[in-house]
């Protein structure tokens, strides 16, 4: 099976910076791995390489295949067309109605796309997100979740090959976090879609991932499926992959 | 950590060095001077650098993105220029009362009645219409392109624009500079009109030249370079102010609050270099 993602040798920032990070870590083609840890554990950065946004002071970062560092320009335009990527803040454009934000990259990479089609396509998306209703309000009038959720389908809406997911049940509902779930688990039926995701504390996303990697100041300090992850019964992590019943 | 950007020379904001206070005498003022020139060329080449990128998008024989880049032309074109027809019809309005009453009553006692016509041609059509217009443009249009881009920053939506890999330069800048060079055109243009027969029809209660000798006096005194100069001003002022802004917005780097810091630095820029164009524009065009 392909490398979807590889960081080798990785590492961020100085001894005493607070964005610290050394890592080594793969994910296969369609695998969907989730970087578990408390906040300012390094799960950020680590998606932040992955889309580029930062640069690795030592190590290598390849994406579906490329060496990052290497890129040139249309390189980054193409890989960028091919990964999903939302971060903490979703950065929905606030001029444009949810509909127009998970179309925009449908209009702008397909051009021969007529309006029918678009209009059928991110229907859907939004359908299937649980977002039909809203599709003709602008970012401010969402909730917080439902701005996610909406970035979330226009990460998707070119049938993407990778996602890259920064806490995406930050702010969602129970309903709106299944639709997503179970969204994702019916794109990955049709084809291999690959998903990093960060989580800071327990979410259903955790119990369909494929692998679970438990981060600690920058560090992979555990790496395996969920189960086997709870199973080890390791104190520092099980509060992270089991619902809190102290409320 | 290193932070990759494909914008010019990743768009620092634009800050003006301060002389050493440890240093004295000439070497401290030598060393100010100096910071300034590299400041200034920096602010220069990263304002090049952007024009140059917007023009590649623009001219690029890639049609990705030409739909979306056409509908922000479109509303640039739309708040810039037709937004902007009312504040201009009683500016040019107000001005060419103003000069046209001027010459009209001073320019008799000395004998220079005839000079009218130049007089309009040379304040009016070469000088006050594009200056006064991108003046205008820049407290109108300008400003809120840099609040517009310096919020899209902070709310990383740019960012999200480049995750997309949707081309900054092609979906923000391109836009805005083509939508503002034509709004800057079209407008200056509107500008003189308004200015000239407007101003004259007001302050023809107070005129004894009849609006034919008007008429000629200004027809015999434009000629085909004063056309092309007051074009190529509009087209300058607006690829120059539009770039400024532009600059200054995706400059805003955290902070709700660097936004007004840095539309208050895209004015006051934006109008130095509107009138170092108009200078050297003036001098390349009456001066060869």
């Amino acid at each position: 099976m392909n490398t979807a993602i590889e960081l080798i040798d990785v590492r961020v920032g100085s001894e005493e910076s607070e964005r610290r990070v050394e890592v080594s870590l793969a994910v296969d083609e369609g695998e969907w791995l989730v970087l578990l840890g408390p906040t300012r554990s390094g799960k950020s950065v680590i998606l932040e390489l992955c889309a580029g946004l930062i640069v690795p002071d030592e190590g290598r970062v390849r994406l579906l295949g490329r060496d990052l560092r290497a890129a040139t320009e249309d390189d980054w335009l193409d890989l960028r067309a091919r990964v999903g990527t939302v971060l903490q803040q979703p950065g929905l454009l606030s001029n444009m109605t949810v509909f127009n934000n998970v179309a925009l990259p449908l209009r702008y990479h397909n051009v021969d796309l007529d309006e029918e089609t678009v209009r059928v396509r991110v229907a859907a998306q939004l359908d299937a997100l649980g977002l039909a209703a809203l599709a003709d309000r602008f970012p401010s009038q969402l909730t917080q979740g439902e701005v996610r959720c909406a970035a979330i389908g226009r990460a998707l809406i070119l049938g993407q090959e990778l996602l890259l997911l920064d806490d995406p049940t930050a702010g969602l509902d129970a309903e709106m976090t299944k639709n997503l779930v179970a969204h994702l688990a019916d794109l990955r039926r049709e084809h291999p879609l690959t998903i990093l995701a960060t989580m800071r504390t327990f979410s259903p996303f955790l119990d369909v991932a494929d692998r679970v990697a438990f981060l600690s100041e920058g560090r992979v300090e555990a790496s395996g499926p969920p189960a086997q992850l709870r199973a080890a019964g390791e104190p520092s992590w099980l509060g992270y992959l089991q619902p809190r019943r102290e409320f | 950590m290193a932070t990759p950007s494909s914008l010019p020379s990743s768009v620092p904001p634009h800050t003006t060095p301060k002389p050493s206070a440890g240093a004295a005498g000439a070497g401290a003022v030598l060393e100010w001077f100096g910071q300034k020139a590299i400041a200034a060329w920096t602010y220069g080449a990263d304002l090049g650098g952007l024009v140059f990128l917007s023009l590649r998008d623009l001219v690029s024989p890639g049609r990705k993105g030409r739909g979306e880049s056409f509908r922000v032309i479109a509303r640039q074109v739309l708040f810039s220029g037709v937004d902007a027809l009312p504040v201009i019809s009683g500016i040019a309005l107000m001005l060419g009362i103003i000069i046209i009453t001027q010459a009209g009553t001073q320019l008799p006692k000395i004998g220079a009645g005839g000079m009218i016509g130049n007089i309009i041609v040379v304040v009016v059509i070469r000088e006050l219409g594009p200056l006064l217009t991108a003046f205008i443009v820049v407290g109108r249009s300008g400003t809120a392109i840099t609040t517009e881009l310096g919020n899209m920053r902070v709310a990383r939506e740019v960012v999200a624009l480049e995750l997309m890999g949707i081309r900054v330069t092609r979906f923000i800048v391109m836009p805005r500079m083509v939508g503002m060079v034509l709004s800057m055109i079209c407008l200056t243009l509107y500008f003189d009109v308004v200015s000239v027969l407007g101003g004259f029809f007001v302050a023809r209660i107070v005129l004894t030249v009849p609006f034919d000798a008007f008429a000629q006096g200004i027809t015999h005194s434009l000629s085909l370079v004063d056309a092309l100069v007051t074009l190529s001003k509009g087209a300058m002022f607006g690829t120059a102010v539009a770039a400024i802004c532009s600059y200054h917005g995706l400059s805003v780097r955290e902070s709700y609050t660097e936004v007004p810091q840095q539309a208050t630095r895209a004015m006051i820029n934006s109008l130095t270099i509107c009138l170092l164009l108009d200078i050297l524009i003036t001098l390349a065009a009456y001066f060869s």
